[in-house]
Order: C-alpha cells, then sequence, then structure tokens
C-alpha cells in the first residue's frame, strides 16, 4: 500500500498543469522523462495490484510473455511523434497517456519481468535497442519537423537521446555477457 | 577455500606487520608530492591574496593572472590529485591484503606520467605563455604544451584507477560473495568518477583544444568546451569531497572509540554521489547563454539531487557522534559533543571539516539555483565558496588524514608535540579561513569580480567599499601561510624524523547488530550503466544545441 501511495503521489504530482506543461514544453523531456517516470508509477502500482488480484496475472500473465508484448506495444507506441502531438493538442489522448502508461505499461513490466527467462529478457533489450536506434535515427535525420509541436532542433535533440540511451543498454549488454557474475558472487 | 584461507592469513599478517615496503613507499611519494604542492600552492596563495587586497605590487616579471593559474593547478589537480590517490591506494594495500605488483607498477607509471605532464604544464606558465586560469575555457589559449602536460595527468588518473579496478577486482575473485571492505568501496567509487568525469576533459583537451591551440583547426566551438569541462570540473570537487566522506565514515568513529553507523546508507550515499555527480557540473553554466530557461530550471534538480547524500552523510555522522558519547554515558540531546576528543588532531580536523560543510553546503545549494545563482555569478563569493569546500571542508581532512597516514607509512609514531602543533594548526587554519572565505562571500554579495586583479575602476565608490573586506582577505590569506608552514613541518616531520613505532590504520568496525547489507551495492557495473543513462540524458540537450546550432566559432585569444 506504501509503494502505491508513492506512486499516486508522483502521478498526482506529475500531472499538476505547472510541472506537466513544463516537461512538456522540452521535447526530449517530455518523452524520456516524463514519460518513464508514468511508467515508473504504474510500476510502484503494480505491487498492490499483484496482491489484490493475485489470479488475474496468475491467468492472464503465467510466463510474463502477455505483459512484456502490451509493455512493448505502449511504449513503441509512444515513441511516435504522432502520439506525443496528439497528446498536446487532444485533452483525451492526453488522459490515455497518464493511464496508459503506468496501468498499461508499467505494471505489467514490474508483473512480468522476473517471470522471464533471461533469453527473453536479452530479447526484449534486443528489440528496444532497434527500435531506439531506428527511432533516434528517423528523429535526426528528418529534413521537416515530425511534431507540430516541437521545432527541428528538439526532435535532433530527442533522437541523440535515443541513440544514447540504446548505446547505454547496448553497453549493459557487453556487460552481462562478458562479466561471469559467479566468479564474483 | 583455499585461496580464501591465504587470503585471511595475508590479512592477519598485514594487520601484525604494517604496509609492505613496497606499498609504503607508493604512498610515501604520492603524499610527499601532495604536501611540496601545499607549501608551493600556499605561497603562491598569499601572493595573490596580498596583490587581489591591492598590498602588494606584483614585479613586472610576474602577473596576477600567472600566480592565479598556478596556484589553482598546484592545489586544485596536484594536491587534491596525488593525495588521493595515495591515500587510496594504501587503503587498498591495508584492506584487500597488499597491491599486487602489476597493480604498484601501474600506479608508479600513473605517478612518472603526472609528475612529466605537470612539469609540461608548468613551464609554459612560468614563460607567462598560459596565464588562462586553471578553468582554461577557450576561447584564451595558452601555448600548446600546457594542454599536452595537463592531457598527461590525465592519462596518468586513468593509469592509477585501472590498477585500483584491477585490485578490487582480484579481491573479489578471492573472497566470492563478500562486500569489498568498506575504503576499498570508497576507493572504487572514486576511480570510478575520475575515470568517467575526465572523459569529458580528455575529449575538450585531446580533440578540440590541442588541435587549435597548434593552429591547425582555425576555431573553437568555446560552449561545448565550457560543457565538457564542467561536465568534468566539478566531478573533480566531488571526488575531493567522497575523499573526505571516506574519512568521515570510516576513520573518525574509530577515533572517536565508535562503531560505523549503517553500512547500507554507507554504500547507498556512495552509489548516489557516483551515479548523479557527472550531471551536477551543469549549474556552473546557469549564466551561460545558448540553453533554454526550461533546461537551466530541470538542471536544478540534478543539482539538488547531489545534495542528498551529503544530507544523508550528515545523519550519519551526528547519529554516530550520539551513540558514541551515550555509550560512554552522556545524557542530553547534544551532550555528546563533550564525550569527543577535541584534544585530538586525528578527530579535531576532520570534525572543523565537518562543520564546514554545513554553511559550505547550503552555499552551493544556493549557487546551483538559478535565480539565486544570479546575484553571485563569477564574483568573489564563488571563490569563497571553493575556499569553503575544498580549503576547508576536504583539505581539513586531509589534513586530519596525514596525522595517522603519514606514521603509518613510515613506520613511525604520531607524538604528542606534533599532536599539539596539529590542534594549533587546525586552528589557525580555521581562523584564516573564516577570515578570507567569509570576506570573499561578503564581497561577492557586494559585487567584487573573481577572476580579476586589483582594481579600484577608478577610485569609483562601490569599487573602494570593498577594501576593507579585501584587507579582511589578506589577513586570512597570511594566517593560512602560517598554518601551511605548520602542516608541512609536522607531515616532514611524521615522515622523516618522528620516532620509530606502530601505528594502527583507523577503521572502524560495524555495529553489532547491524542489518545485512544487500548484495545489489556490489553491483558496480549496473551502476555504471545508471550513470551513463543519467549523463546521456543531462548533456544531451544542451551537447545538441550547441553543435547543431553551433556559432562560428573563436580563433585563438591572448588575453594577458
Amino acid at each position: 500500500m506504501k509503494q502505491f501511495l508513492y506512486g499516486l503521489f508522483i502521478l498526482v504530482f506529475l500531472a499538476l498543469p505547472p510541472v506537466a506543461n513544463l516537461m512538456e514544453s522540452v521535447m526530449i523531456i517530455h518523452m524520456h522523462m516524463q514519460m518513464p517516470l508514468l511508467i515508473i508509477t504504474g510500476f510502484l502500482f503494480a505491487r498492490l495490484f499483484q496482491l489484490r488480484f493475485p489470479r488475474f496475472f496468475e491467468k492472464w500473465n503465467r510466463n510474463g510473455i502477455p505483459g512484456i508484448i502490451l509493455f512493448g506495444v505502449i511504449v513503441t507506441y509512444w515513441t511516435m511523434p504522432r502520439s506525443m502531438d496528439e497528446a498536446l493538442t487532444t485533452q483525451g489522448m492526453e488522459v490515455f497517456k497518464f493511464i496508459s502508461l503506468p496501468i498499461l505499461a508499467g505494471v505489467p513490466l514490474r508483473d512480468s519481468w522476473k517471470k522471464l527467462k533471461p533469453i527473453v529478457k536479452n530479447i526484449v533489450f534486443y528489440f528496444f535497442i532497434f527500435v531506439f536506434f531506428g527511432m533516434g535515427w528517423l528523429y535526426i535525420d528528418s529534413p521537416v519537423q515530425l511534431c507540430n509541436n516541437y521545432l527541428i532542433i528538439e526532435q535532433i535533440t530527442l533522437g541523440w537521446g535515443f541513440i544514447t540511451t540504446a548505446i547505454c543498454m547496448v553497453i549493459y549488454l557487453i556487460y552481462v555477457a562478458f562479466v561471469d557474475p559467479t566468479k564474483y558472487e | 577455500m583455499q585461496t580464501a584461507k591465504s587470503q585471511t592469513f595475508k590479512d592477519k599478517a598485514n594487520k601484525v606487520m604494517g604496509i609492505s615496503k613496497e606499498d609504503a613507499l607508493l604512498t610515501k611519494s604520492y603524499i610527499f608530492v601532495a604536501f611540496a604542492a601545499l607549501l608551493l600552492g600556499g605561497i603562491l596563495g598569499l601572493i595573490q591574496g596580498l596583490n587581489r587586497a591591492g598590498l602588494l605590487e606584483l614585479p613586472s616579471w610576474l602577473n596576477y593572472y600567472q600566480v592565479l593559474t598556478a596556484h589553482g593547478l598546484i592545489l586544485v589537480v596536484v594536491l587534491t590529485a596525488f593525495f588521493t590517490i595515495g591515500y587510496f591506494y594504501a587503503s587498498l594495500s591495508h584492506t584487500l591484503g597488499g597491491l599486487l605488483p602489476k597493480v604498484r607498477t601501474m600506479a608508479w607509471i600513473g605517478f612518472g606520467l603526472k609528475i612529466v605532464g605537470f612539469v609540461l604544464a608548468v613551464i609554459p606558465i612560468i614563460m607567462g605563455d598560459a596565464s588562462v586560469m586553471y578553468t582554461f575555457y577557450p576561447p584564451m589559449a595558452a601555448a600548446p604544451m600546457f594542454y599536452i602536460g595537463l592531457a598527461l595527468i590525465v592519462v596518468g588518473v586513468w593509469m592509477c584507477a585501472f590498477g585500483a579496478f584491477i585490485q578490487v577486482a582480484n579481491w573479489r575473485r578471492n573472497n566470492k560473495g563478500q562486500h569489498v571492505p568498506i575504503l576499498a568501496y570508497f576507493a572504487t567509487g572514486v576511480f570510478i568518477l575520475l575515470f568517467f568525469g575526465s572523459v569529458p576533459v580528455a575529449i575538450e583537451v585531446i580533440v578540440m583544444i590541442i588541435p587549435w591551440s597548434f593552429g591547425w583547426v582555425e576555431t573553437i566551438n568555446v560552449m561545448v568546451a565550457r560543457t565538457l569541462f564542467w561536465a568534468f570540473g566539478h566531478t573533480l570537487v566531488n571526488i575531493w569531497y567522497l575523499t573526505a566522506v571516506s574519512a568521515w565514515y570510516v576513520v573518525v568513529p574509530k577515533i572517536i572509540g565508535g562503531k560505523r553507523w549503517s553500512d547500507t546508507l554507507t554504500r547507498v550515499v556512495i552509489i548516489g554521489l557516483v551515479v548523479m555527480n557527472i550531471t551536477g557540473g551543469f549549474h556552473h553554466q546557469i549564466i551561460d547563454p545558448g540553453i533554454a530557461e526550461a533546461v537551466k530550471f530541470m538542471h536544478v534538480f540534478m543539482s539538488l539531487a547531489i545534495g542528498f547524500p551529503s544530507l544523508m552523510t550528515a545523519w550519519a555522522m551526528f547519529a554516530v557522534f550520539e551513540k558514541t558519547a551515550r555509550k560512554q554515558g552522556e545524557k542530553g540531546l547534544i551532550g555528546w559533543y563533550k564525550k569527543m576528543p577535541w584534544g585530538d588532531v586525528r578527530f579535531l580536523a576532520p570534525m572543523i571539516a565537518m562543520i564546514a560543510f554545513i554553511p559550505a553546503g547550503a552555499g552551493g545549494i544556493a549557487q546551483s539555483t538559478n535565480q539565486l545563482d544570479q546575484v553571485v555569478h563569477n564574483t568573489m563569493w564563488i571563490v569563497g565558496h571553493f575556499h569553503l569546500t575544498l580549503g576547508m571542508s576536504v583539505v581539513m581532512t586531509f589534513f586530519g588524514i596525514s596525522y595517522w597516514l603519514v606514521p603509518y607509512i613510515s613506520n613511525r609514531v604520531l607524538t604528542p608535540q606534533i599532536n599539539k602543533l596539529g590542534v594549533i594548526q587546525t586552528w589557525i587554519w580555521t581562523i584564516g579561513m573564516i577570515f578570507m572565505s567569509g570576506a570573499m562571500h561578503w564581497v561577492g554579495l557586494l559585487g567584487s569580480p573573481r577572476r580579476t586583479s586589483f582594481t579600484t575602476y577608478g577610485d569609483n565608490a562601490t569599487a573602494l567599499s570593498w577594501s576593507p573586506y579585501l584587507m579582511c582577505l589578506a589577513v586570512g590569506g597570511t594566517l593560512l601561510i602560517i598554518g601551511v608552514l605548520l602542516q608541512v613541518y609536522a607531515v616532514v616531520n611524521m615522515m622523516f624524523f618522528a620516532p620509530k613505532g606502530e601505528t594502527e590504520f583507523p577503521i572502524a568496525e560495524e555495529e553489532e547488530n547491524a542489518s545485512k547489507t544487500p548484495y545489489w551495492t556490489e553491483r558496480w557495473g549496473l551502476w555504471i550503466v545508471v550513470m551513463l543513462l543519467v549523463v546521456a540524458m543531462a548533456y544531451v540537450i544542451p551537447l545538441t544545441e550547441f553543435i547543431v546550432n553551433a556559432p562560428p566559432g573563436s580563433p585563438p585569444y591572448k588575453t594577458w
């Protein structure tokens, strides 16, 4: 319950108009800070849901695959320029963002991650490295504005944000591949 | 199993026999250079302070900015780097059962590279070709040799960092599943920061500045250079701080006869400082052009985040004091202070250092806040701030460490006379620094600029009103040089002349009923990736802006 309240507090804080406006005023902060924070709130919500509805998760997310696919779909959806633009212009989409990222991405991520086999975890990383390099290339290389709300320079910044994040994921995978924890632990 | 056993035997032998001769010589050399730098840098500081107060006219062959560059470089780079590395290599040797021969070799190569680099950097300063001040921002350009020297110093530091990583990894392989001893853990954090923090400045110097100062490229992107500089500069500040903090957590409790409080908290503080540090550099650019207001505002969070582990440290330290005093029968809310060994310099110096960090940290929080910084940016306030943080919190802790570390590596003892001298030195230093740093803070609020030699601006009334404060600054500086002389004398005495004997390496034990430290604190690989992610997020906005919308670039300038 404590975690749930922390999550709720962060969610309410992020939804406060001055906070939301500030974060959404910079493209990369909108996508790479506000949205991950929303997923983290969902992460914090998840524990209560797991305790309250154990049968639901047991039935629908036994091996973690459905949950991680839902997470992947929702996150990929929110990396698209159009979805971000709509969140800024249509109130309904903004509400959907504040609900979908915590509930449909954060909650399933937490429920799924521990259930996944290492190979599936790696596949998830490969998928997101691929998506992030791809989106990075799109945002950097696009000669035109992709969002009505953000200038081209912001778009390029976001692109580099994607590329650097992808590089960090690659570094992590290399670390996991080459450092054998059994030697140390 | 066999290795684990022999390791414990080695540990025991190490405890009984003290540090091995080779390891002692290494640390001794580092510490000797550090305190030689203190003497030289201190003298230059005095000259600079007297000149800045309008009391001393420099001869025509010496320039205020030249003195400033040398004073900064010698104290900010040489003193701190050599002390930090010497101290942590002694800690690694002591807590991990002696240095591996190859690690020792690496540390010696690092020593040589740093000395050569330092000499190369100093020559152009003496010749008057590198009065760019220790922040060496473009478009001011020094002679190429100055930058080549700096690059060599960085490579020397990297050698030492990798030596430490090899040492720690080797220990972990031989002691599977155990937590790295706390001082070695601090060393790991510090060397990770030293390596990753100096990558940006290496890029700045090697890729951007050296070709430009040779004239191979005509212009330089000033904003990118500044950004890379401060990603390193702020990290360096916190490396010294983390070094000092290691003594607060580990050594001070032992000296007051107490135990370490919460191993988990200590390790979380280290991880926090490592992960969040590099991005803090951005607050040095809060007044810079080319960065949107919203971005500057977001960065206030990044900077204040670093304050959080420091508050945890304050909490932990007071907990240790209170618990120790209560065990000794002290009662009351703040009665603990009566039980503290105020006459022991090994406690007194770090204790005053910690107390100084209360105003120093508060000042830092003020400066990293956009609006408040508008008042003090580039004034003497900033100079006062870093003399309070580095000159008091960090350096006084280093002094406190020297009173047991130097006898320990020299197989000598701390005599009551030297202890008394140390106590006097500590008080002189404290009073001197209160005068100097206090005056700098105040005169900064009144508008006196930093990085500017003495001038009355044609007897302008405002500028004249600064004079009394500058006089206080000079008084403080004079007291400080007395402090420097006493300290250097004490170190030389303990290193070469004090009576032979055993000195303990004071490491406090954990409390008896301490909770188990979770193992995730040992997963540095993960924390490094998190750190890189935070750095990437923080710097992608300004760097993309500066590179994509780059201004025409600047040719090199020699302003002196």
